[in-house]
C-alpha cells in the first residue's frame, strides 16, 4: 500500500493514530529532558538526557511521517498548537514530579509504548511497519533501563518504595490511557495496519506488567473510569511544559534554525 | 497496597536501615569497529553491574561510536605497579627486539670471513 492509494478514511485512522504515536513521545522526551542537570548522579543524568534525545528523536520521525501524509510541515505540526490541540496520553500529563515519578510514568509508558508498537511492526502500511520496527530496536534498551530502576525502586524498602507507591497511586487513574480508543481504529484493523484494538492492546499490556506488579507486591492501576478523555483536558502541567518547549519557536516566528 | 499501608507494616527502625547503595568505579573499554583491539575508553561510576552497564552504554556507546563494550568492576582489576616487578635498575635493554647493535658484529663476521656486504635486492 502506497501512500498514493490510501483511501480518505485510512488517511484519517492513520492521522490520528500516528499523531497521537507522535504526541506521546514528543511529550516525555521533553518532560524527562527537565532531568538535564539535576539526575540522581551524573552518570544518570547522561543517560536520562540521551533517552529523552531518543524519544525526541522517535517524535521527529513520527511528525516527519505524519507531514508526508497530510502534506504538512513536521515542526509546525510538534510545535505550532494551543496546547488544548495536543493528543498525548493524559498519563503523562502529571509533571516532571521527583524521580520515582517519572520512573513510573516511564515504566507504565514504555510497557504500553512496546505493546502498541508489536501490534504495527507487521502492518500492511510500509512507511509505518518500517519505523515501528526501527522505534521497537531502541526502545528495547528504554525498556531494559527503566526495569532496572522501577524494579531496585520497588525492591527498597523506606523512602524508595514509599516514593514509587505514592507516584503509582498517583498515575494510577491515567495509567492505561495510551490505549484511549482512536476513532479511526476499526478501519486500521480491516486494513491490517494496526493488529488489534486499542482496548484489547490495553488487555495485552495488563497480562505483560501484571507478573512484574505482583513480583514487587505492587496494585495494578485500575482501567480508567473515564476513557474518553484518555487524550484530553491536559490540564496546568502540561500548560507549562508546552511554554517551556515553545520558547525558542515562539521567539522568532517563521526563522529557519 | 497503598503507601499508607507500606509505611505502616514497616517499622521506624527499618527506615534507618536504608542505605544509599554505594557507587563504585567501572572500566569501561570500547570496540570502535569490528576486528580493532579493545582499548580503555574511561570509566563510569555506578552502585551496581547492571546499571553500569546502562551507563556504559550512554557514555560511550550512544552516538554510535562502539560496537562492543566490556565493562570491568574496578576492584576486580588485578593492578600491578611493583617497581621491582617492571622498571628493575639493572639494564635490560637485551631483552628488547632491538636491544642488540648488530652492525659493529656483523662487519667484524663479515671481515674474518671474507664476504661482501650483500647488495640490497633489486625491485
Amino acid at each position: 500500500m502506497t501512500m498514493t492509494t490510501l483511501r480518505p478514511a485510512i488517511v484519517a485512522g492513520l492521522t490520528d493514530l500516528i499523531g497521537t504515536m507522535a504526541d506521546d513521545e514528543f511529550v516525555i522526551g521533553f518532560s524527562d529532558s527537565e532531568w538535564t542537570g539535576i539526575a540522581p548522579l551524573l552518570e544518570e543524568d547522561v543517560a536520562m538526557s540521551s533517552l529523552a534525545q531518543d524519544e525526541l528523536g522517535h517524535a521527529a520521525a513520527l511528525y516527519g511521517l505524519l507531514a508526508d501524509l497530510t502534506g504538512s510541515d513536521a515542526d509546525a505540526l510538534a510545535y505550532d498548537r494551543e496546547p488544548g490541540a495536543y493528543r498525548h496520553a493524559r498519563l503523562l500529563d502529571h509533571g516532571r514530579g521527583d524521580w520515582a515519578m517519572t520512573i513510573a510514568r516511564r515504566y507504565l509508558y514504555e510497557t504500553a509504548d512496546a505493546v502498541r508498537l508489536e501490534a504495527l511492526v507487521d502492518g500492511s502500511w510500509a512507511p509505518l511497519a518500517e519505523l515501528c520496527r526501527k522505534l521497537v530496536r531502541e526502545e528495547r534498551y528504554h525498556l531494559m533501563h527503566v526495569g532496572s530502576w522501577f524494579g531496585r525502586l520497588a525492591d527498597t524498602p523506606g523512602e524508595p518504595r514509599d516514593r514509587l507507591e505514592t507516584a503509582l497511586a498517583v498515575l494510577a487513574p491515567d495509567a492505561g490511557t495510551v490505549f484511549t480508543p482512536l476513532d479511526g481504529e476499526t478501519g486500521l484493523i480491516d486494513a491490517g495496519i494496526l493488529a488489534a484494538s486499542m482496548s484489547e492492546l490495553e488487555t495485552r499490556w495488563r497480562s505483560v506488567i501484571g507478573p512484574t506488579f505482583a513480583r514487587h507486591g505492587l496494585a495494578i492501576p485500575p482501567r480508567t473510569d473515564r476513557p474518553a478523555r484518555g487524550r484530553t483536558d491536559h490540564g496546568a502541567p502540561f500548560d507549562w511544559l508546552w511554554g517551556e518547549f515553545n520558547t525558542v519557536r515562539r521567539s522568532d516566528p517563521g526563522a529557519i534554525w | 497496597m497503598t503507601s499508607t499501608d507500606a509505611a505502616e507494616r514497616r517499622a521506624p527502625q527499618d527506615r534507618a536501615q536504608v542505605h544509599a547503595p554505594e557507587l563504585e568505579p567501572w572500566e569501561v573499554f570500547r570496540q570502535e569497529k569490528d576486528g580493532d583491539p579493545m582499548r580503555h575508553g574511561g570509566s563510569v561510576m555506578a552502585p551496581d553491574a547492571e546499571l553500569a552497564v546502562h551507563y556504559a552504554r550512554e557514555l560511550f556507546g550512544r552516538r554510535q561510536e562502539s560496537v562492543r563494550l566490556w565493562v570491568v568492576r574496578r576492584a576486580d582489576v588485578l593492578d600491578l605497579d611493583d617497581p621491582d616487578l617492571l622498571q628493575p635498575p639493572l639494564d635490560r635493554s637485551f631483552k628488547k627486539p632491538g636491544g642488540y647493535v648488530m652492525r659493529d658484529k656483523l662487519a667484524a663476521a663479515r671481515a674474518q670471513s671474507g664476504q661482501a656486504k650483500p647488495k640490497a635486492r633489486q625491485g
